[in-house]
C-alpha cells in the first residue's frame, strides 16, 4: 500500500512538473524594469497632474497678476529651441536647484494656508511630499552621472499675507508657475533619457 | 517784343492758356482739392468753400450732381451735412457763380475703433497666431499695432501685423513663461482703441490635423484593419514634443464611433466588421500636456478589410443608420453570419483547446488528490481496526 501512496504521489508530481512549462508560456512576457529616468519622468507627469487638480478646484484664474514671487525659477527665457539641445549634467543641476526652490515656496505656502485653515490643504501636502520624492530621486540621479549641486538660491518670499484672497492669489501664481515648470522639466527628461543611459 | 504783347494773336493765346489753366492751378492745391475728410456717422459734418469769409454765393455738387444729402448752406458758402449716414460719402466740390471749381473734398464716413475679438493659437511651441475681429465696424482703413508683453511688461515681442488677414504672428514666444499679455492696437483717421488679452500659452496649443492617413487591409484578417497617418507638417519633429493620437473608425453608415488613442503610428484595429467599408479620422493633441487642446478632425479616409476573393460581397445600397443600434450588436452578427474558418478563428480554436487541456490536467490533478486522501484515510482506518482487535485480544488474554 506504501508502494501503492508513493508511486501516485509521484506521479502526481511528475504530472505537475510536465505541465510547468504550459503554466510559465501562459504567463505574460514581465515589463521593462523602469529606468530611474522613467521615474523621474513619471513623477514630474504626477506633480503636473496634482497641480493642474489644485489650480481646477482652489485656485482662482485673476485678470491681475500680482507677480509677489521674484525668487521663482526664471522660465521666460527657455526656449523650445533650448530643449533641443541640453546637456546632461548642466541640466539636472539645474533643474534639481529649480525643484528644491519650488519645495521652499510650496513649504511657505503651505504653512501660510494652515493659518487661513484653506481647503487646498491636503492636496498641497501630498504636493510637497511627491516634490521631495521627486528631488531626492533626482538628486540620486545626479550622483549617478557625477553631476555637480548648484549653491541653492535664497527663496524671497512675502512676510505676511493678511488676507485669504492674498493666500488664494499666491498659490495660484505658485501653482500656475511650477504647472509650467513641470511641463519643461518632462520634456526635458525625455530628452535626457538617452544621454544617460550613454554616460552608465 | 512789347509790340510782340499786343498783337491780338498773342492776347488770344494768353487768355485761352490763362481759362484753361485755372481748374489746373485749383487742383495742384492739396488741401483744397485733393483732400479727404474723414467724419463720425450720424454725425453733422461741415465742409467749408473757401478760407476767407467772402459773403458771395457758391454751387455745391456731389458726385458731380447738384443733388444733395440732407444739408444746410450758410451764408459764406459752408456745407453742414445734417445726420450723415454712408450714402452721404463721395467727393463734394464748391463752386463760383461763374462755375469757377473753388473746393473739391473726398467725405468718407465711419466710425473710431472698438476693442477687437482676439483669439490666438499655437500651432507649435515656437508660433503663435492671433487672429482677430472688429466689435465695431468702423468701414475706415485702419492700421494695427500688436506686442507681446511678457511678465508684465518685463520683455517685449513685436507681433508681425497682416493688415488684410488682420492676424499676427510672433516667432519663439516664451512658451513656459507664465504671464503673456498681447495688446493689439487699431488706429483709424477717427481714433484709435487698444485691446488687451491675456495668452495661457499652455492652453492655446493646438495642433494641426496629422496628414497622410491610410487605411488598409491586412491579408488574411478581415477583421483588421492598418491605420497610419503622418505628424502635422506644422508641428515640431523632435522627441521633446510627443503627440497623442485620438483615432476614431466605424463601418460606413454607422452612427456610432470606436476610438482608440496612441502615441504612434500606425495602429492595427482588431474589431472592423468584415466586408464594410470603414470611415477613418483622426486628431492630435500634444501629449504632454492635457489642457493643450486636440486638432481638428481629419478628413473621413475610407478602407476596407480583407476579404477572400471568392466571396466578395459588397452591398450597393449601404445600410440604413437604423440598421446598427450599436456598434458590439454589429459585430455579434457578422460573427453570427460568417461561416469561414479565418486564421483568427484558428486562433479561437487553438485557444478552446488548450483550455479543455487545461481542464483536463485540473480535473486528473483534483482526483487524484481525493484519490490519495481516500487511501490515507483507508490506511488508518486498517490500522485503527488491527489496534482495536489487538487491544481486545489483550484484554481477553488472562494475566
Amino acid at each position: 500500500m506504501k508502494l501503492l501512496l508513493d508511486s501516485s504521489s509521484s506521479l502526481l508530481f511528475s504530472l505537475l512538473l510536465a505541465h510547468l512549462p504550459v503554466f510559465t508560456s501562459a504567463t505574460p512576457v514581465p515589463p521593462r524594469r523602469p529606468t530611474d529616468m522613467d521615474k523621474l519622468s513619471n513623477q514630474t507627469k504626477n506633480l503636473m497632474k496634482l497641480t493642474q487638480e489644485l489650480l481646477r478646484e482652489h485656485a482662482f484664474d485673476s485678470d491681475v497678476e500680482p507677480h509677489r514671487f521674484r525668487s521663482l525659477p526664471e522660465m521666460s527665457n527657455r526656449s523650445a529651441n533650448d530643449l533641443t539641445n541640453l546637456e546632461l549634467k548642466p541640466t539636472l543641476s539645474q533643474l534639481h536647484a529649480d525643484l528644491k526652490l519650488y519645495e521652499h515656496h510650496f513649504e511657505w505656502l503651505n504653512r501660510v494656508s494652515k493659518k487661513h485653515h484653506h481647503p487646498a490643504l491636503p492636496k498641497l501636502v501630498e504636493m510637497i511630499r511627491e516634490m521631495k520624492s521627486l528631488s531626492n530621486l533626482l538628486h540620486r540621479q545626479m550622483l549617478r552621472v557625477e553631476a555637480p549641486r548648484l549653491t541653492q538660491a535664497t527663496p524671497s518670499l512675502p512676510p505676511h499675507l493678511p488676507y485669504q484672497f492674498d493666500v488664494l492669489q499666491s498659490s495660484h501664481e505658485l501653482l500656475q508657475h511650477f504647472k509650467l515648470f513641470c511641463d519643461w522639466a518632462y520634456r526635458a527628461f525625455l530628452i535626457l533619457k538617452p544621454k544617460v543611459s550613454a554616460v552608465q | 517784343m512789347p509790340g510782340l504783347l499786343s498783337s491780338p494773336v498773342c492776347l488770344t493765346v494768353i487768355w485761352f492758356l490763362s481759362w484753361s489753366l485755372r481748374p489746373i492751378r485749383a487742383q495742384i492745391q492739396p488741401d483744397e482739392v485733393s483732400g479727404v475728410r474723414y467724419a463720425p456717422l450720424q454725425s453733422n459734418v461741415t465742409l467749408a468753400c473757401r478760407k476767407s469769409q467772402i459773403r458771395t454765393p457758391v454751387v455745391w455738387h456731389h458726385n458731380n450732381s447738384a443733388v444733395l444729402p440732407w444739408h444746410k448752406l450758410t451764408s459764406d458758402g459752408t456745407l453742414v451735412l445734417l445726420h450723415v449716414d454712408l450714402s452721404t460719402q463721395g467727393n463734394y466740390s464748391c463752386y463760383d457763380n461763374g462755375g469757377l471749381l473753388l473746393h473739391s473734398v473726398k467725405l468718407r464716413l465711419g466710425h473710431r475703433p472698438g476693442s477687437l475679438s482676439i483669439s490666438c493659437r499655437l500651432p507649435n511651441h515656437m508660433r503663435v497666431r492671433c487672429s482677430w475681429v472688429e466689435s465695431v465696424k468702423t468701414f475706415l482703413p485702419a492700421q494695427y499695432n500688436a506686442i507681446l508683453w511678457i511678465e508684465s511688461g518685463r520683455e517685449s515681442k513685436t507681433c508681425v501685423v497682416d493688415v488684410a488677414q488682420k492676424h499676427c504672428d510672433i516667432d519663439h514666444p516664451s512658451y513656459w513663461s507664465s504671464s503673456q499679455t498681447l495688446s493689439v492696437q487699431e488706429t483709424n483717421a477717427l481714433g484709435s482703441e487698444t485691446t488687451y488679452v491675456r495668452l495661457p500659452f499652455d492652453k492655446l496649443l493646438k495642433p494641426n490635423p496629422p496628414r497622410s492617413v491610410l487605411v488598409t487591409a491586412i491579408e488574411g484578417y478581415p477583421k483588421k484593419l492598418n491605420i497610419s497617418w503622418e505628424l502635422p507638417s506644422s508641428w515640431l519633429l523632435h522627441e521633446a514634443f510627443p503627440l497623442l493620437f485620438h483615432i476614431r473608425y466605424r463601418p460606413q453608415g454607422s452612427l456610432y464611433w470606436s476610438e482608440v488613442f496612441s502615441e504612434q503610428s500606425p495602429v492595427v484595429i482588431f474589431d472592423a466588421l468584415a466586408g464594410y467599408v470603414h470611415q477613418v479620422q483622426i486628431c492630435a493633441r500634444d501629449e504632454v500636456n492635457n489642457e493643450s487642446m486636440w486638432s481638428d478632425w481629419t478628413a473621413v479616409t475610407l478602407g476596407m478589410p480583407w476579404e477572400e476573393p471568392a466571396e466578395v460581397f459588397l452591398p450597393e445600397d449601404p445600410f440604413h443608420e437604423d440598421f446598427f443600434p450599436s456598434l458590439t450588436t454589429m459585430e455579434t452578427s457578422t460573427t453570427k453570419t460568417d461561416d469561414s474558418l479565418s486564421p483568427e478563428d484558428e486562433g479561437n480554436v487553438g485557444l478552446v483547446i488548450l483550455l479543455v487541456l487545461f481542464s483536463v490536467v485540473i480535473l486528473t490533478t483534483v482526483l487524484s488528490l481525493i484519490f490519495v486522501v481516500w487511501v490515507r484515510q483507508r490506511r488508518r482506518n486498517h490500522v485503527t481496526k488491527q489496534e482495536l482487535s489487538s487491544m481486545l485480544k489483550m484484554k481477553s488474554m488472562p494475566i
